[in-house]
């Protein structure tokens, strides 16, 4: 491919990276909080974290919703202890908890299923009914404004001075996002809605607790059995079956209310007292409702229980350590790249470090960028990503480099060898690039855990390698090129190939010579 | 086919290190290759069978259990291993599994590792570490948030295990797709061959030398794939140059033309390799030495491993595996005939006439870039510079 007919014109590609480069800080000064640093994981900054696997009963996986549905009712669970920054994020079928910093202790129990408690119903009232329409949705909040709401909530809803007790059953709006849900205190009463939003209760301290349910599933319709429509059967673990047998004694025809995450989901009346252990709840039921209260008196709010998979909780000492690590192993690495590179390309040695600079510049900021935007978490694993991403992209400045001498060896002079070397080089870098895109896209979509930091580093320094080598090592080189001093052979380090090159020419003048002669 | 060094009477050997650089292609790659695929027939039996009767050493994520991480240093000086293994028995009552220290100078610390605690359990183990070893925080005090833990249930590595397979097979189809649209059907299978190649060995090497193997490893052994391929890439990218118009032309065999393609990037290939290996070498020193454990030295001497086979494979297995297949074509076979009898016909020429020097045997041991290409890519005549 012969040089195309427009001017190649390097200093317009340097300016367009100039660009790029000066609009990317000013982002990073003059956007969010305008510090240029980027957000790091906890492995690096200290902190907790947690990781949940979903475990559904039939061993299927869980539907998108009710992870989403579960990742709320964490997140509303670790925005209650009041740590700023804490977040739950979700991960293929896990949802992750980071907490950062220290006192992140109680994140690793915050994975259980929610949690399920039995009160007393002292009385109950009909909440005015929201508009149509709206429903209540959860608003982000940071954990200290949260951690101020719900003590306010409790010093009103749990009190237990009868007289603020009922100004909250008068004043509480069941419409609303409830700051107390699952924060709620066991040991006082409680003011609180029931999950349709339909009934407003006072109940009393909690009588026993949900862990102690061994099981429960929904029973269809049965007569003879004694409940002609469906119906949810619970069965106690042993000192639970003894409080449920005490309670029910002593209170029937008084209503037992489920309270799951500080809501009522359902209040049935105690029609005898049960001492075998086990309940059957009737009432207005299908199967499809028979089946959620079984399911929610199982699991808590989720059609899932969780399983801890991963719980770590990392001293600052210990993360300053690995960021300290990971920047040292990164800047070897650089210099050892550096120092290769001169050796053997000289002139060019120094454009690809160049390069690299620009390159790492300009990854930084998009690093910034994105912890900003995306809240793009940097952890180990994503520093290790870029530190194997250096390989990748001094790679591109190789293809290119070698392909001039191969242009060299064929007689070209270095500046004629630019125009010619760098479309092939170009074909050769992206098809190359796409490659290495694709495996960090893959892992990056597919893989779950600290890898997916691994993958996106990678990936996005393959995007960038492409800009800089098309915007500026290229140019940089035809520049070079076309520069008297810089386009010796002492300097360039191209000498050796261009003897060759001449010696073949030499020797061909020779055999054409004799080939004449004969 | 013999390596002749080419040009003018008298031309002195060069060292093996130039005759890389200028990549001329003194090295026969191809004609060698029932070597390489012994060996590295061999090599992959090795592994498998390692696989199979040694199997892995799994790390922790793989079995379950519980990290404990203190610095080394506590208000009494550095502490004792012992020390910590009895803090660890006076809280729990059983002893933990090992007690090492791990990592130097001011990142130096002890790792515990046990069976699988509650969260009281550590809590309480935090306890006793506190009251008897008494690590020191940043400012010199004894702190129990210097403690670091981490626990892991016995699934968790097999679920990661079983995203990074699948994620392998998706790579894998996605990569077939690629490499087959953008060079040709041979050069895919030739190169997912190499591919496979590079995961047994890494995953054999990794069992015979009992490294341990981490979710870190899994993946880290995913990312070599790409750039396994990435080195095969632009190999093939160069012979499918150094073969366009090949069969017009008399002036070598499709053989040789990839021979001087693996030359010519040879050097590439090692270069790309040591450049991407540096940066790898920095973070395994740093990962393995200086923290002593986890996911940068897990991630970094994967890569180690698996980047020395991915190079191997590309130049010693990818290409000459390429030619076998073309082979198999007749149109190829018949060109290579046709060109081996053009040869015997010059030689005898030439031996008839007596010239000594014969440029077509430099042609034939790939010292001139320039065949292999139609006349018209070939520009300006070159041999017209002024000085």
């Amino acid at each position: 491919m012969a040089p195309p007919a427009g001017q190649f014109r390097p200093g317009r590609y340097l300016a367009f990276f100039a660009l790029i480069v000066i609009g990317l800080y000013a982002l990073v000064f003059f956007t969010g909080d305008g510090k240029p640093n980027p957000k790091l994981g906890i492995d690096l900054q200290g902190g907790t974290r947690v990781t949940l696997t979903a475990r559904t009963p039939d061993g299927r996986p869980p539907t998108t919703e009710s992870l989403n549905q579960a990742r709320q009712i964490i997140e509303t669970r670790v925005n209650g202890m009041g740590i700023s920054g804490s977040e739950v994020t979700r991960d293929g079928n896990n949802l992750v908890i980071t907490v950062p910093g220290e006192g992140g202790e109680q994140a690793k129990q915050l994975g259980q299923t929610a949690e399920l408690n039995f009160r007393k119903v002292i009385n109950a009232v009909p909440a005015a009914q929201p508009p149509a329409g709206t429903t209540p949705q959860a608003a982000r909040q940071q954990g200290g404004d949260d951690k101020k709401a719900i003590d306010e909530a409790k010093a009103l809803r749990q009190s237990t001075d009868p007289k603020v007790q009922m100004q909250a059953l008068q004043t509480l709006n069941c419409a609303a996002e409830d700051p107390l849900r699952g924060n709620d205190d066991p040991k006082l009463p409680l003011v609180t809605c029931d999950r349709e939003g339909q009934q407003k209760y006072l109940l009393e301290p909690v009588f026993l607790p949900g862990k102690e349910i061994a099981n429960s599933q929904a029973q269809p319709p049965n007569p003879q059995g004694g409940h002609p429509g469906w119906a949810v059967a619970l069965d106690f673990k042993s000192e639970g079956a003894k409080i449920w047998a005490d309670f029910t004694s002593a209170n029937v025809g008084q209503q037992a209310a489920f309270v799951l995450d500080t809501e009522v989901v359902s209040a049935p009346s105690v029609n005898t007292a049960m001492l075998g252990g086990n309940a059957l709840i009737t009432g207005q039921f299908n199967q499809q409702t028979a089946t959620d209260l079984a399911n929610i008196l199982k699991y808590g709010s989720l059609p899932l229980a969780f399983d801890q998979s991963e719980a770590e909780t990392v001293s600052a000492t210990l993360g300053v350590a690995s960021l300290e690590a990971g920047l040292i192993a990164g800047g070897l690495g650089l210099l050892l790249v550096a120092v290769y590179c001169l050796f053997y390309y000289r002139l060019l040695g120094i454009l690809t470090i160049l390069s690299l600079a620009l390159s790492g510049g300009v990854v930084y900021g998009v690093l910034v960028l994105l912890g900003r935007w995306v809240g793009f978490t940097l952890d180990l694993a994503g520093v290790a990503g870029f530190i194997v991403a250096i390989g990748i992209t001094a790679d591109s400045f190789i293809v290119f480099f070698e392909r001039l001498k191969d242009e060299i060896r064929e007689g070209r002079t270095f500046r004629s060898a630019v125009p010619r070397a760098w479309p092939r080089a170009r074909r050769t870098i992206l098809s190359a690039d796409a490659v290495s895109f694709l495996a960090a896209a893959v892992l990056y979509i597919l893989a779950v855990g600290q890898v997916k930091g691994f993958a996106f580093t990678l990936g996005m320094s393959t995007v960038l390698d492409l800009v800089v080598v098309f915007l500026v090592t290229h140019p940089l080189v035809a520049l070079a090129s076309k520069n008297k001093f810089l386009s010796k052979p002492s300097v360039s380090g191209l000498g050796a190939v261009q003897r060759l090159s001449d010696r073949y020419r030499a020797a061909r003048k020779a055999a054409a010579t004799t080939a004449k002669e004969a | 086919m013999k390596v002749t060094t080419p040009g003018t009477e008298g031309a002195r050997r060069e060292s093996i290190f130039h005759r890389l650089y200028t990549g001329t292609g003194a090295f026969d790659i191809i004609g060698k290759r029932a070597r390489w695929y012994v060996s590295l027939g061999l090599l992959v039996l090795v592994c498998i069978g390692a696989i199979g009767f040694k199997g892995f050493n799994l790390g922790i994520d793989f079995e379950g259990g519980t990290k404990i991480q203190l610095p080394a240093v506590g208000a009494q000086g550095p502490i004792q291993t012992d020390r910590v293994q009895a803090a660890f028995q006076d809280a729990l009552g059983h002893p933990a599994e090992t007690v090492q220290v791990v990592g130097v100078g001011a990142n130096q610390s002890i790792q515990i590792r046990s069976s699988s605690l509650t969260v009281p359990q550590v809590a309480a183990v935090k306890q006793a570490l506190l009251t008897e070893v008494q690590p020191l925080d940043a400012q010199g005090r004894p702190s129990e948030q210097v403690i670091s833990d981490s626990a892991v249930s016995g699934t968790w590595g097999g679920e990661i295990t079983q995203q990074a397979l699948i994620a392998l097979a998706v790579f894998l189809v996605l990569v077939s797709i690629f490499l087959a649209f953008y060079f040709e059907k041979w050069m895919a299978v030739a190169g997912l061959i190499a591919l496979l190649h590079d995961v047994v060995v890494t995953a054999g090497i990794y069992s015979l030398v009992g490294f341990e193997v981490t979710p870190s490893t899994v993946i880290g052994l995913l990312t070599i794939l790409g750039f396994s391929l990435y080195d095969t890439v632009v190999v093939f990218d160069k012979v499918k140059e150094n073969t366009r118009g090949l069969l017009s032309t008399t002036r070598r065999t499709y053989g040789e033309a990839a021979n001087l393609a693996v030359n010519q990037t040879l050097m590439r290939s090692i270069n790309t390799s040591v450049i991407a290996l540096l940066p790898v070498i920095g973070l395994l020193v740093v990962g393995a030495w200086l923290l002593g454990v986890g996911v940068l030295r897990d991630l970094a001497l994967v890569q180690l491993v698996g980047m020395i086979a991915g190079v191997v494979s590309s130049i010693f297995l990818a290409t000459p595996l390429l030619v076998d297949f073309k082979m198999r074509e007749p149109k190829f076979r018949e060109h290579a005939a046709k060109v081996r009898q053009r040869r015997e016909r010059a030689e005898a020429k030439a031996a008839g006439e007596e010239v000594p020097p014969e440029p077509k045997q430099a042609v034939a041991a790939g010292s001139s870039a320039r065949g292999g290409r139609p006349g018209g890519k070939t520009g300006r005549p070159s041999g017209k510079r002024r000085r």
